[in-house]
């Protein structure tokens, strides 16, 4: 057995002589822990670690098959998300013990804090003390074992899994009932116990879901669906679009569903202009592409791999799940044939997905559907998901038609439910979590890749600046133009803030702490090379593509997303629709489409007469409505926008 | 954003405890929660009939004119200076004093930025580390028999010694507070309290909180008695910890959303963010720790009489 002493050896050395023992499969004693976070942090390989005393944050998180015993307690997030193995603490847990847990045994002697177990979605959870407030919060699957009283609003909207109390329980939580204990289970609790040698000779009582909140009442009737232009063209009082809004209502007597983003009027890239004169002559230089540096490196700044874009382009991210596993190959595709980055979104990372992409990012959001420590280490980049332009301050929403048994499976989650993805972190409460989160991520990863955030733009100025502060490689910043697979209507139209404000907001805060070094990619209705420059000009190092890249990929724009039966194949997971869709043929697509963002932001950094598009700047550009010169502090010339109608053309 | 800590001594042997070094040994274990400015309140021995005041001041030539406007208010309200030191970004004095605190703690106000006001209460906080703050304040050296600590991460306002805590309650002596959480209905509190005469100092949540707590001292309630109402009154997430002369105490919000862990034996009751810093206190020793429950507060009374 080999021993690791604390009081002499910094974490992150621990952690790698931890892994190094776990692949030559030598036990671990670890001394002196004196309650330091990320104890064992990313361990694959099934050894024993004993640690000698208490551990804080995260002890034994991102980990699959180890077996931890810890003397003494822990702080927040025990086990989180360990896919198999098992963790004994013979003192108490603090908050969210198991969280996000996907197969192991945490077995906890004394009292465990509040929110056990939640989003957690297979293998087992005791507590041989109390529980404290909502255990078992948003659980959807695995086994919550109490053996002293439940605490407050347990089960609170737990979607799957079992809760078993065996002393008092207290209110119950929303969504959560009692049901008899089959007798079968008993016994299997029993052998849980007594496997891990802790007399109990009591009886249980078990708690479920009660399945009132797991599907919306109606469905929304099907109707020929209005396309994106269409729906709310000309008319913004009684277009097609509000009409058919309120016959639907009328039907269902709640808010609707839609995919896409806002369609309400509003300031973008598209009321900026450039202030020189552009020679349309320049733009048809055959050679413009080997006259300007485009190449892009994000991620770095903290000793990291950057990611190494051909362009300050990336594909933006979006979920397996939102989209069909076709569409999401040939977004991967794509995006290696053009020498840019693809992003997993929400839901987990497919095998074919990660061959396919050289550079691929991999998120983390609140549901924790699809993450795991395997992925994480396949991945080039990290991304912390704290919300999304469309739809800020929510979660994600995937409608039952869709979460199909695969979808399901990967996630961790009941199949056939109509999503609704937790909104908020269970460990992520404020920046001084967030500290800690991101800490957790570069340990599990031997600190090789950048961790990036994706920021739904909201409170811009201050999130920004937490971003900074917490130490991001990057952020990836969302306005309301850009689109969801799934949303309230209202909310697609009234809660963000728009992709031009966002980016002036986040210069402004990084301007005023002095945070320029940490790279901006903007996104949020990016739809080519022009405003791209736009952006970079307005102070972004790169932007993101998602709906452009899915309309140069066969989107129809029906905004349909979220029905499950998109007829192009991309936003759907019927495999009769999905086969509609021809992965090398719209791969190529996208690349070529890609290759035309390119040729434009060359073309246009060339007639501004710079050799790399990073040097164009605020001084290069006019607003063109006073709303935009506003926001953007700009110079008001309304006059430009013949001109900058003829260079659309011209491109 | 922050990490927070205190300690309270028990026993006749308190008085001559570390309360100095344990507060730096707590606040470093954590100061990974908020590396960028650290504070402490510390509890002096009180002079009858004198208060210790502590100005953030700056330096150089900022610093000498606030110094002046100190000493010309002190004058208008006959404060005789007894001690007074000029240290880092702060100068503290002792004067004696025995007119109406409220009246000259809100026109001191106008005079420097105070940081604290009391008997016995000496708030002092600057930007760095615990070990940067007591390299320029000797912390480690002081004797005491309780106190309160807290590092901040700053992200919405400025890294300054003013933003920093701990929050004095403006306008009354010896309380203190430091926080660690958000009040969300903060401004329909602070409405409250202006209507009944209070003057705010800051636009930080912790000053609210301190201001609430010394209201509620005043009339009458106990100081766990006002723990008690402020977990009702107050919405939002929070764990933070308050001291007076004698006693310190904490409170926990309903959704336990911050964390709080807490040790207690028969000579002390040590309370953190986070077991780490506990831990500082008895290195390589594993401790029989609890976590405060959600929406729960207590109080520890110093056993010696002052």
């Amino acid at each position: 057995m080999a021993t690791i002493d604390l009081s002499v050896t910094p974490v992150r050395e621990a952690n790698e002589r931890l892994r190094k023992y776990g692949a030559d499969g030598i036990d671990v004693e670890v001394l002196n822990p004196d309650a330091r976070h990320h104890i064992g942090v990313g361990l694959t390989h099934p050894v024993n670690v004993h640690i000698r005393g208490s551990a804080g944050y995260f002890c034994g998180g991102l980990t699959d098959g180890p077996r931890f015993i810890v003397d003494n307690n822990v702080g927040w997030g025990v086990g989180d998300n360990m896919l198999n193995g098992s963790i004994v603490v013979n003192g108490n847990a603090s908050a969210i013990p198991a969280v996000a847990i996907r197969g192991a045994e945490i077995v906890v002697k004394g009292n465990i804090g509040s929110r056990a177990g939640q989003v957690m979605k297979a293998g087992t959870l005791l507590a041989c003390g109390n529980a404290s407030f909502m255990a078992g919060y948003m659980m959807y699957g695995g086994r919550l074992i109490i053996l002293g009283n439940s605490g407050e609003k347990v089960g609170q909207d737990m979607t799957g899994g079992d809760i078993y109390v065996a002393g008092k329980i207290g209110e119950m939580g929303a969504d959560a009932m009692l049901i008899d204990l089959p007798a079968r289970e008993r016994d299997e609790i029993l052998a849980f116990l007594d496997k891990y040698k802790i007399p109990f000779s009591g009886t249980f009582q078990k708690i479920v879901n009660a399945g009132k909140k797991l599907r919306y009442p109606k469905t929304e009737p099907r109707r020929r669906a209005i396309p994106f232009f269409e729906s709310f063209a000309d008319n913004s009082y009684w277009n097609a679009k509000v009409q058919e809004d309120i016959h639907i209502k009328s039907q269902i007597g709640r808010y609707r569903i839609r995919g896409y983003g806002a369609a309400r009027p509003m300031p973008h890239l598209s009321d900026i202009a450039f202030r020189k004169d552009i020679r349309i002559g320049a733009m048809s230089d055959p050679d413009v592409l080997s006259k300007v540096e485009m190449r892009t490196e994000v991620g770095g700044r903290s000793g990291a791999n950057p990611l190494k874009l051909s362009m300050p382009v990336m594909i933006a991210p979006m979920s397996y799940g939102a989209l069909s596993k076709s569409a999401k190959l040939a977004l991967a595709i794509a995006s290696r044939l053009s020498g840019i980055s693809e992003n997993t979104g929400e839901g987990g990372m497919s095998k074919e997905q990660r061959e396919e992409a050289s550079q691929l990012i991999y998120q983390c959001l609140a549901g924790r559907l699809g993450w795991n420590i395997h992925d994480m280490q396949k991945a080039n980049g990290l991304e912390i998901y704290i919300s999304q332009g469309a739809k800020p301050g929510l979660g994600g929403q995937l409608m039952a038609k869709k979460v199909t048994p695969e979808i399901a499976r990967i996630r961790g989650i009941p199949a056939g439910i109509d999503l609704r993805s937790p909104s908020r972190h269970p460990d992520v409460l404020g920046a001084d979590d967030l500290v800690i989160k991101v800490e957790e991520f570069r340990e599990a990863t031997g600190y090789r890749v950048p961790v990036s955030v994706k920021l739904g733009a909201g409170r811009v100025r201050d999130d920004i600046k937490i971003a900074w502060k917490d130490g991001f490689d990057f952020v990836e910043l969302d306005g309301m133009q850009g689109s969801t697979g799934a949303a309230g209507n209202e909310v697609l139209e009234f809660v963000g803030i728009p992709t031009l404000s966002a980016i002036q907001e986040a210069r402004d805060a990084l301007t005023e702490v002095g945070g320029l070094d940490m790279p901006v990619v903007l996104m949020g209705g990016i739809k080519d090379g022009i405003d791209t420059i736009k952006a970079l000009a307005l102070g972004a190092h790169a932007v993101a593509m998602g709906t452009s890249a899915i309309i140069a990929g066969g989107c129809i724009a029906c905004l349909q997303c979220h029905a499950g039966t998109c007829v192009t194949g991309i936003a759907t997971q019927d495999p009769e629709h999905e086969k509609r869709y021809n992965i090398p043929v719209e791969a190529r697509n996208i690349h070529h489409f890609l290759e035309s963002v390119r040729w434009q932001i060359a073309a246009i950094t060339h007639a501004l007469g710079y050799s790399d598009p990073h040097q164009v700047s605020r001084d290069d550009l006019v607003a063109l409505t006073p709303e935009a010169a506003a926001i953007t502090r700009l110079p008001y010339h309304p006059e430009y926008r013949e001109r900058d109608q003829g260079l659309l053309k011209a491109s | 954003m922050c990490g927070i800590a205190g300690i309270l001594y028990k026993g006749s042997a308190a008085a001559d405890a570390g309360v100095g070094k344990a507060l730096i040994d707590m606040l470093d274990g954590c100061q990974h929660r908020g590396p960028d400015s650290t504070g402490f309140s510390l509890y002096r021995d009180p002079v009858p009939g004198h208060l210790r005041l502590r100005f953030i001041v700056g330096d150089g030539a900022e610093a000498r004119a606030a110094i002046g406007r100190v000493k010309t208010k002190l004058t208008e309200f006959q404060a005789k200076i007894v001690e007074e030191e000029h240290k880092g970004s702060s100068f503290a004095v002792l004067v004696k004093f025995d007119g109406d605190l409220q009246t000259f703690s809100f026109e001191m106000e106008h005079a420097a930025k105070l940081s604290s006001i009391g008997e016995s209460l000496d708030i002092i906080k600057d930007l760095g580390g615990a070990h940067d703050v007591d390299n320029v304040y000797k912390i480690g050296n002081f004797k005491g028999t309780h106190g309160i600590g807290h590092v901040r991460l700053a992200t919405e306002s400025d890294v300054a010694p003013e933003a920093t805590h701990p929050f004095w309650a403006t306008g009354f002596s010896d309380i203190s507070i430091v926080h660690n959480g958000q009040i969300t209905n903060y401004y329909k509190m602070r409405r409250r309290l202006e209507k009944q005469g209070y003057f705010f100092n800051t636009d930080n949540d912790s000053e609210l909180i301190a201001v609430y707590l010394a209201d509620k001292l005043k009339h009458g309630f106990s100081l766990k008695e006002a723990l008690k109402t402020s977990i009702d009154d107050l919405d939002g997430t929070f764990s933070f910890l308050v001291s007076t002369k004698d006693e310190i105490g904490y409170a926990k919000d309903k959704l336990a959303a911050k964390p709080m862990v807490k040790y207690e034996d028969d000579k002390i009751i040590a309370i953190a963010s986070e077991e780490v810093s506990l831990n500082r206190l008895f290195p390589g020793r594993a401790l029989n720790t609890s976590e405060p429950a959600p929406g729960t507060y207590d109080t520890w009374q110093r056993s010696i009489s002052a």
